[in-house]
């Protein structure tokens, strides 16, 4: 069934599933009952406190999803933001998100509080979710409750739940891979969703909940075939937001599980194909969407009912991408006799890490540059990491490390440098002098 | 009372316990452990999960993207301790 809404999804999963477990977190259930009580609950105190632009810290937590639900109900902008977020960006990220209101670690919320704005009049239904770019280039992409609704409905179609799973979810909710595929999935099919409690637990959260069905990253899947985390239980693991080595998905099938992969961008409030048997790279479309491959490559999307309304703020950048509700994506692919999309690279100077967040290149090796003084230097991506190709003959790493200090230390951990690498000679350039990127990333393993 | 120079000790040995593959790399204070290649994101989480239990203390997550070197962990440690 389809929902326009969080507020119809949850009213209809509450009449028709009642005392039905929706969400574990820790050892608390809540039913679908409880959980709709809870959400009307807060978002009549919401509402009446008169904000409207809400910023969620999101911790994962069994109240962090009620505020969200509550918020979007109560008609308010919600942006969710990333705990984790250096303190050097949370000035700008909420100035320019407008937010006149926040929710989270109380420190953290008090720390925030002088940057809170004036506000939004025309928030209501909207969340706002963070490209999973570096701080500098991240851009808010506005999304609604009603395009999140559509995203699940088409994810569950293609790949639906039993009302008896249970699925697990473990990504955070900032991300829109793991708010889609790791929550509304779950409450869309009416079966139960437990709440991950964080990077502390990923090794024992598989065990605590017995999921049968997992959302997850290819980092976080590499995580647990190295450290044998699967619980016995699991029969379904979904894989998106990145690309995924085969030889995982191949290891994760031989243990039994069945491996689906996904993928979709923020700006399509996540999914648009996913793979259901067979080989896990041919993906299908969903139901709203249409793909078709422009002359070079490029992969364009198509889908009405899921497609961002913009970037917050950015219009010349939502123009750049979304023309006549065709979305340029930036990776390339080909469409097979079937019609099923085979993802095959990156367009744009972008690297997409194993936990699915992106690295803008260009602003990354320039800040690399300055630290080092280097003017020619070149990042590609080995085992999932990002590493840094240097010319000439090899030199001492952690005397580099220690320069590029100030730089990597305002990373994430994902975009934190795995290695130096040394070419031994000049980069190799094309005609028009670029670094030739795919042949560094292509000897990159070897080196 | 553990000195600094025991912590460094007891540190280096929860981290060979949780990533063997850096058994035999020489780990000093100035040593960046986080990007070495040898631990990977989640594995440096495993790292710290490691250490928090071994010290009985609790770094908040917020700072572990801080945490470069093996000399930033034993600092954030022996805060915590004190």
């Amino acid at each position: 069934m389809r929902f326009s809404s969080f507020d119809t999804l949850l009213t209809h999963q509450a009449e028709a599933l009642g005392g039905k477990p929706a969400l574990l977190w820790e050892d608390r259930t809540l039913s679908y009952r409880a959980l709709k009580h809870e959400v009307d609950a807060r978002a009549r105190v919401l509402a009446g406190e008169g904000k409207t632009c809400l910023g969620v810290f999101c911790d994962g937590s069994l109240a962090c999803v009620i505020e969200i639900f509550a918020a979007v109900q109560a008609g308010m902008q919600v942006v969710l933001l990333d705990e984790n977020t250096p303190d050097e960006a949370l000035e700008r990220l909420i100035t320019y998100t407008d937010l006149d209101a926040l929710w989270g670690d109380e420190a953290l919320v008090e720390q925030c509080r002088p940057y809170l704005t004036p506000g939004v009049r025309d928030g209501a239904g909207k969340l706002l979710f963070f490209t999973s770019g570096t701080t500098q280039a991240a851009k808010a992409v506005v999304l609604t409750d009603h395009s999140l609704c559509q995203s699940a409905y088409n994810g569950a179609s293609k790949l639906p739940l039993a009302p008896e799973d249970r699925l697990i979810c473990l990504l955070p909710l900032n991300h829109v891979f793991g708010f889609v595929c790791g929550l509304l999935w779950g409450l869309q099919c009416g079966c139960t969703v437990a709440l991950g409690r964080g990077a502390r637990h990923y090794w024992d959260d598989l065990a605590h909940y017995a999921p049968t069905a997992a959302a997850m990253v290819p980092a976080l899947l590499g995580f647990y075939l190295k450290h044998g985390g699967f619980n016995p239980a699991l029969r379904l693991v979904l894989i998106g937001a990145g690309d995924c080595p085969p030889q995982l998905l191949r290891r994760a099938e031989e243990l039994g599980l069945r491996v689906s992969f996904g993928y979709g961008l923020t700006e399509t409030s996540s999914g648009v194909a996913i793979s259901t048997s067979g080989n896990p790279f041919a993906l299908e479309l969903c139901p709203d969407d249409e793909i078709t491959i422009a002359p070079d490559g490029e992969i364009l999307i198509t889908a009405p009912t899921c497609m961002m309304q913009g970037y917050y703020k950015k219009e010349s950048d939502t123009a750049a991408v979304l023309k006549d509700g065709v979305l340029s994506t930036g990776d390339l692919g080909w469409l097979d006799e079937a019609g099923r999309l085979h993802v095959t690279g990156r367009k744009k100077e972008i690297l997409v890490l194993p936990d699915g967040t992106k690295l803008y290149l260009p602003e990354y090796e320039h800040q690399i540059a300055q630290a080092l003084g280097e003017g020619e230097l070149a990042l590609v991506l080995r085992g999932g990491r990002p590493v840094l190709v240097l010319p000439g003959q090899a030199r001492d790493k952690q005397e580099l490390l220690r320069a590029l200090y100030p730089v990597t230390c305002q990373k994430p951990r994902g975009q934190q440098l795995g290695d130096i690498l040394f070419w031994g000679g000049p980069l190799p350039r094309t005609a028009t002098g670029k670094i030739q990127r795919w042949e560094i990333q292509q000897k990159a393993e070897e080196l | 009372m553990i000195t600094r120079e025991e912590l460094l000790q007891r540190a280096k040995e929860v981290i060979y316990d949780a990533v063997p593959e850096l058994e035999g790399q020489e780990l000093g204070e100035d040593t960046v452990i986080n990007t070495d290649a040898a631990i990977d994101s989640m594995g440096f989480t495993l790292v710290i999960c490691r250490l928090e239990a071994a010290f009985d203390v609790r770094i908040p997550n917020r700072q572990w993207q801080r945490l470069q070197t093996l000399g930033d962990v034993v600092d954030a440690i022996e805060k915590r301790l004190k």
